[in-house]
C-alpha cells in the first residue's frame, strides 16, 4: 500500500469540490441565499433611487460574491452531518484540512459562477466596462475564496441543520452591507464607520471591483489585497482549528 | 504484524460523560472480530475512534500497524467502513457512488471501473447502477454502502450494525458476502447487538457494556458461561399465587421470574426441568397453556456479565473468559 502524498490529497480534495458541484448549487437554500439574496437586495436598494448606473455593477458584483460564495459551506456541511456522509470523508485517506480545502474550493467556484453571471449582467444592462483585469480578477478572486472560508468557518457550529448556520452567519453578513461602502459611500461614513469600513472584508472586495471596473480605489490596491488575504488566512486557520475541535467533541 | 487492529487504554469522554473507558483489545489478521452490547454501551464510538471519525481523549490504537492518530490518513487507506446509518449519496446513481468513494481512496480509474462492475453485480445492482439511489430500498442502500466499503481492496473491513433493520434475505445475502470476503482475507470488525449474529459469524468476541469490556472469547466459550442463562417459559391456564416460590424449589431450576401471564424458569438444563415442571403440573392438575425453551437473551448475557454473580464466577476461573476483563470490575 503505498503512502497518501500531499498531492493526493489535493486530488481528493478537488473530487470532493467535484461532487459539492453537482450535489449542492441547485439545493433551494444556496439559491436563496447564493443567488435570491444578493440580486433581492440589490434590487431593494437601487430601484428608484438616483444612483449612477457606473456604481450599479461593482454593488451588484461584489454582493453575489459576498453571498454566494459563503452559502455553499453552510449548506453542504450541516446536510452532510444529517446524512452522515461527511464521515465518509472523515473515514477516507485524506486530512481533515484536505476535507475543508474541497469544500471551500465548491464554495469559491460557486460565488465565481453567480458573480459572473452578475458581472455579465452589469455589462448588458449597465453598460459597465472591465478597465483593470488585474484588480476585478484580484477581486473577486480573493473575496470568493475568503467568504468561502467565511462559510466553512461557521459550518463548524456542531448542527445538521444548515439553518442554524445561516442565521448566526447573516447577524454578521447583514451588517456589513452597511458599514462597507455598497449602500453608503466610505467617505461619508464618520469616522468610526469609516475605521470600521477597514476592517469590513467586504469594503475591500468592493473597492477592488469598483478599481476594476472603471471606478476610483478608495485604500488603493496593496492594502485591499492585503486585507484579502489576511482575513482568508484568518478564516481557513479559525475554521480549521473550529472544526478539529467539534472532531474532538463528537 | 500478527495484529489487525490494536486498541490500548483507548478513552472517549463526551464532556464529563465517559463513553469508552480504556479499553484494550487486538483482533488478528483475517479474522472476524464480533464487538457486541447493548445501545449506548460504547460500540459506535469506539468504530469511530477507530476509523477516525471521531478523535480519543486518551489511548491508542493502530489498524495494520499505522497508528490511528499519529499515522491516520494511512490506517484510514487500509480500511473499508460500514456505519450504523447507510450514509449514500442519494443524489447520485449506484455507479457514482461508488466512483465518488474509489476516487477518494485513490483508485486508479480502470481498477476502480473493474471493481464498481464487480461489486456491483455481486449485489444484483449492477442493472440499477445509473438509477439515483434515492429510489433503493433500505436493503439495497445498505449493500452500496458495504459495496462502497470494498472498492478500495480494503485490508480491515469495520461494519457497525451491518443487518439492522433489513429484512431476511438481505441479512442472509450480507451475512454470506462477510463470510466470503472473510475466507479471502479480509479482517472485519463487526459491532452488533444481535448475539446469534455474532455467534455465526465471529471467531471471536468482545462485549462491551457502559464503555468497558466485559469479556473477550470465542463464541463457544462465552457461551459456556451463559449456559445458565437458558429457559423455559410457560404459562398454564390458572396459576396458584405463590406459583413462583413453588418453581423455584424444583431440582434443576436457577431462577425463577414472573413475567406477565407467563414464568420464566432459568436453568442450565432445560430438558430436565421440562419434565419437572410436567411433574408439578400433573401434580397440582394444572393444565399448560404454552410452554417455550428459550436460549440466552442478548439480555440476559449482559445481566451476567454484568453482574457479580459473574465476575464471580469469572473470578473463579470460568473457561478462559479473561483476556480482557474489565480490570477495575476484577479487582
Amino acid at each position: 500500500m503505498s503512502k497518501v502524498s500531499k498531492w493526493d490529497e489535493l486530488q481528493r480534495a478537488w473530487i470532493i469540490a467535484v461532487k459539492d458541484v453537482r450535489i449542492y448549487y441547485l439545493r433551494p437554500v444556496a439559491i436563496m441565499f447564493g443567488i435570491l439574496f444578493p440580486f433581492t437586495l440589490f434590487l431593494s436598494f437601487t430601484v428608484g433611487r438616483d444612483i449612477p448606473l457606473d456604481k450599479l455593477a461593482p454593488m451588484l458584483l461584489a454582493q453575489t460574491v459576498f453571498w454566494a460564495s459563503s452559502s455553499i459551506g453552510p449548506v453542504s456541511i450541516p446536510m452532510e452531518r444529517r446524512v452522515r456522509t461527511f464521515d465518509r470523508y472523515l473515514s477516507a485517506p485524506l486530512s481533515l484540512v484536505s476535507v475543508l480545502l474541497g469544500k471551500t474550493i465548491a464554495g469559491m467556484l460557486y460565488g465565481l459562477a453567480i458573480s459572473t453571471l452578475a458581472l455579465l449582467l452589469g455589462m448588458f444592462a449597465f453598460g459597465t466596462t472591465i478597465t483593470n483585469v488585474f484588480a476585478l480578477i484580484l477581486g473577486v478572486g480573493l473575496a470568493s475564496l475568503e467568504f468561502s472560508a467565511m462559510g466553512i468557518m461557521f459550518a463548524s457550529i456542531p448542527t445538521e441543520n444548515p439553518g442554524d448556520v445561516m442565521m448566526p452567519m447573516n447577524f454578521v453578513r447583514i451588517p456589513l452591507l452597511f458599514i462597507s461602502g455598497l449602500y453608503i459611500p466610505i467617505s461619508q461614513l464618520p469616522a468610526v464607520g469609516q475605521a470600521a469600513a477597514f476592517l469590513s472584508p467586504l469594503t475591500h472586495t468592493l473597492d477592488l471591483i469598483k478599481y476594476g471596473l472603471g471606478g476610483s480605489s478608495y485604500f488603493g490596491v496593496p492594502a485591499n489585497s492585503a486585507m484579502l488575504t489576511l482575513y482568508t488566512l484568518l478564516f481557513i486557520g479559525v475554521g480549521i482549528s473550529f472544526h478539529k475541535k467539534i472532531m474532538k467533541m463528537q | 504484524m500478527d495484529y489487525a487492529i490494536e486498541a490500548d487504554k483507548l478513552t472517549k469522554y463526551y464532556g464529563d460523560f465517559l463513553a469508552v473507558d480504556h479499553i484494550e483489545f487486538k483482533v488478528k489478521r483475517g479474522e472476524i472480530f464480533g464487538f457486541l452490547g447493548p445501545n449506548g454501551a460504547g460500540k459506535t464510538t469506539t468504530i469511530r475512534m477507530l476509523t477516525g471519525v471521531s478523535t480519543p481523549t486518551d489511548g491508542n490504537a493502530s489498524i495494520m500497524g499505522y497508528d490511528i492518530v499519529k499515522q491516520s490518513v494511512d490506517a484510514k487507506a487500509v480500511m473499508g467502513i460500514v456505519p450504523d446509518i447507510s450514509n449514500v449519496y442519494d443524489e447520485l446513481s449506484a455507479w457514482d457512488n461508488l466512483i465518488f468513494t474509489g476516487k477518494l481512496y485513490g483508485v486508479s480509474k480502470k481498477k476502480l471501473e473493474e471493481k464498481a462492475e464487480e461489486m456491483l453485480k455481486r449485489f444484483a445492482l449492477y442493472d440499477r447502477r445509473r438509477e439515483k439511489v434515492k429510489g433503493f430500498s433500505r436493503g439495497m442502500k445498505r449493500k452500496i454502502c458495504i459495496a462502497m466499503a470494498l472498492v478500495n481492496d480494503s485490508e480491515v473491513l469495520f461494519l457497525d450494525e451491518p443487518t439492522s433493520g433489513l429484512d431476511v434475505e438481505s441479512v442472509r445475502e450480507i451475512r454470506q458476502m462477510v463470510k466470503t470476503l472473510n475466507e479471502d482475507g479480509l479482517t472485519v470488525f463487526l459491532t452488533t447487538h444481535n448475539l446469534e449474529e455474532a455467534n455465526q459469524m465471529c471467531d471471536r468476541i468482545a462485549i462491551i457494556n457502559r464503555g468497558k469490556i466485559t469479556a473477550i472469547d470465542t463464541p463457544e466459550n462465552l457461551r459456556q458461561i451463559m449456559r445458565n442463562v437458558q429457559s423455559v417459559e410457560i404459562s398454564f391456564k390458572e396459576a396458584s399465587k405463590n406459583m413462583a416460590e413453588e418453581l423455584q424449589q424444583l431440582r434443576s431450576v436457577s431462577s425463577v421470574e414472573k413475567r406477565g401471564d407467563k414464568y420464566r424458569i432459568f436453568t442450565d438444563e432445560p430438558p430436565l426441568v421440562l419434565k419437572e415442571v410436567w411433574d408439578y403440573a400433573e401434580k397440582h392438575g394444572l393444565a399448560p397453556v404454552s410452554i417455550n425453551t428459550l436460549g440466552p437473551s442478548l439480555e440476559d448475557v449482559f445481566v451476567k456479565l454484568t453482574g457479580r454473580e459473574v465476575e464471580e464466577e469469572v473470578m473463579r476461573g470460568g473457561r478462559g473468559m479473561a483476556e480482557n476483563i474489565g480490570r477495575r470490575e476484577m479487582r
